[in-house]
């Protein structure tokens, strides 16, 4: 498969991808175990995975994985451009005609009730992640240190990320060490 | 300069962020504070913008923060600079597949990220319905949203696509009056 074709495919993903990061799974098996035969069942469920567990967005990340299998490390740089050229495209388009339809009074409303969705919608994205995780006493108290250092202490959110990364992993190295 | 700016400030989101793409609001709320890119206002507007275009929620978002902070150049910078890290990371784990899963450290790492994931989005939540107490239109809104949804989230699209719609009504309803004709 040529580099070209391979940036074809992913600006078609790109296209077709609405809505959480997680409606890529089923994508990508549609088209590259099922439509093409070009990677295992297997392979793209361990991309799934590993996706999610690196930093950076999950989709992104998947197609990168991807890619590299298919063309090796330009393979990996194609996935990445391909797939968010056209949604690239889409956002800077409205987002430069955006500014001039705020003056109408429709659109300041459609606009206040966006705004109160995206709330609602980070409220249960957060209720989601909490119920994805086994929760202990260790999470319980990650979590309301990380709070705490966020609100009452101002930290900023990579602060608050190294330090608590760093007491967990430090927390568990102790506490496999004593097993 | 400001381009240097926006591309630390995207490369460390792409190397800090867990977990989707709202896990990337923490870091651009806090960037709305930090710089005069854009404000509180704008940030919703461009998570609600980013979750209704195609393409993946966290890289939209950035797209459209680097367009408002530094023009079209400004959300190519952006773009590409949130997903260099993962650039390397990939190419990186790829060769080492299983050996990287199965690290002791790599495996209390992913476990530690998920409640910090989990605290840093809550004051985000936080940080945001602070401005919006005043307003109760609002909040009754994101009451009858949460209530709704509490036993299983829907598509974003969906919140995003009625909201829209009750915003122009109570707009429509404010010009014709509506709410004034009633209540006498």
């Amino acid at each position: 498969m040529s580099l070209f074709e391979l940036f074809l495919i992913f600006t078609k993903i790109g296209a077709i991808l609405l809505g959480g990061g997680y409606v890529i799974l089923p994508i990508m098996i549609n088209e590259f175990v099922d439509k093409r035969k070009l990677v295992s069942h297997d392979d793209i469920v361990d991309y799934f995975a590993l996706a999610q567990s690196l930093p950076g967005i999950i989709a992104a990340n998947m197609s990168m994985f991807i890619g590299y299998k298919l063309r090796g490390k330009w393979g990996a740089v194609t996935a990445m451009l391909g797939v968010t050229f056209m949604p690239f495209w889409c956002i800077v388009l409205l987002a430069s005609i955006i500014g001039s339809l705020t003056e109408n009074s429709y659109i300041q409303g459609a606009l206040w009730g966006v705004g109160a969705a995206v709330i609602a919608l980070i409220v249960l994205t957060v209720r989601e992640m909490w119920q994805k995780s086994q929760r202990g006493i260790f999470f319980y108290t990650i979590f309301i240190l990380t709070l705490l250092a966020l609100l009452i202490f101002k930290l900023s959110p990579i602060q608050t990320i190294l330090l608590f990364s760093l007491i967990g992993v430090g927390y568990k190295r102790i506490a496999e060490a004593k097993k | 300069m400001i381009y240097l700016y926006l591309f630390w400030e995207f490369f460390k989101i792409g190397m800090f962020s867990f977990g989707g793409g709202y896990a990337t609001i923490p870091f651009l709320y806090h960037i709305s504070q930090v710089y005069n890119w854009y404000t509180l206002d704008e940030l919703t507007q461009m998570v609600a913008v980013a979750s209704i275009t195609p393409g993946p929620v966290g890289i939209n978002v950035a797209t459209y923060a680097g367009m408002k902070s530094a023009g079209i150049f400004g959300s190519a910078l952006a773009t590409i600079a949130e997903m260099l890290p993962s650039l390397f990371l990939v190419i990186i784990v790829s060769k080492l597949l299983r050996k990287f899963s199965d690290n002791f450290y790599v495996k209390s790492l992913i476990q530690t990220l998920k409640p910090i994931s989990c605290g840093l989005l809550t004051s985000v939540a936080i940080g945001l319905l602070k401005p919006e107490i005043h307003d109760i239109k609002a909040l009754v809104l994101i009451g009858a949203m949460l209530i709704f949804s509490w036993k299983s989230k829907r598509d974003p699209l969906f919140y995003i696509l009625i909201a829209a719609i009750i915003g122009v009504l109570s707009a429509l309803a404010g010009k014709t009056g509506l709410f004034s004709l009633l209540a006498s």
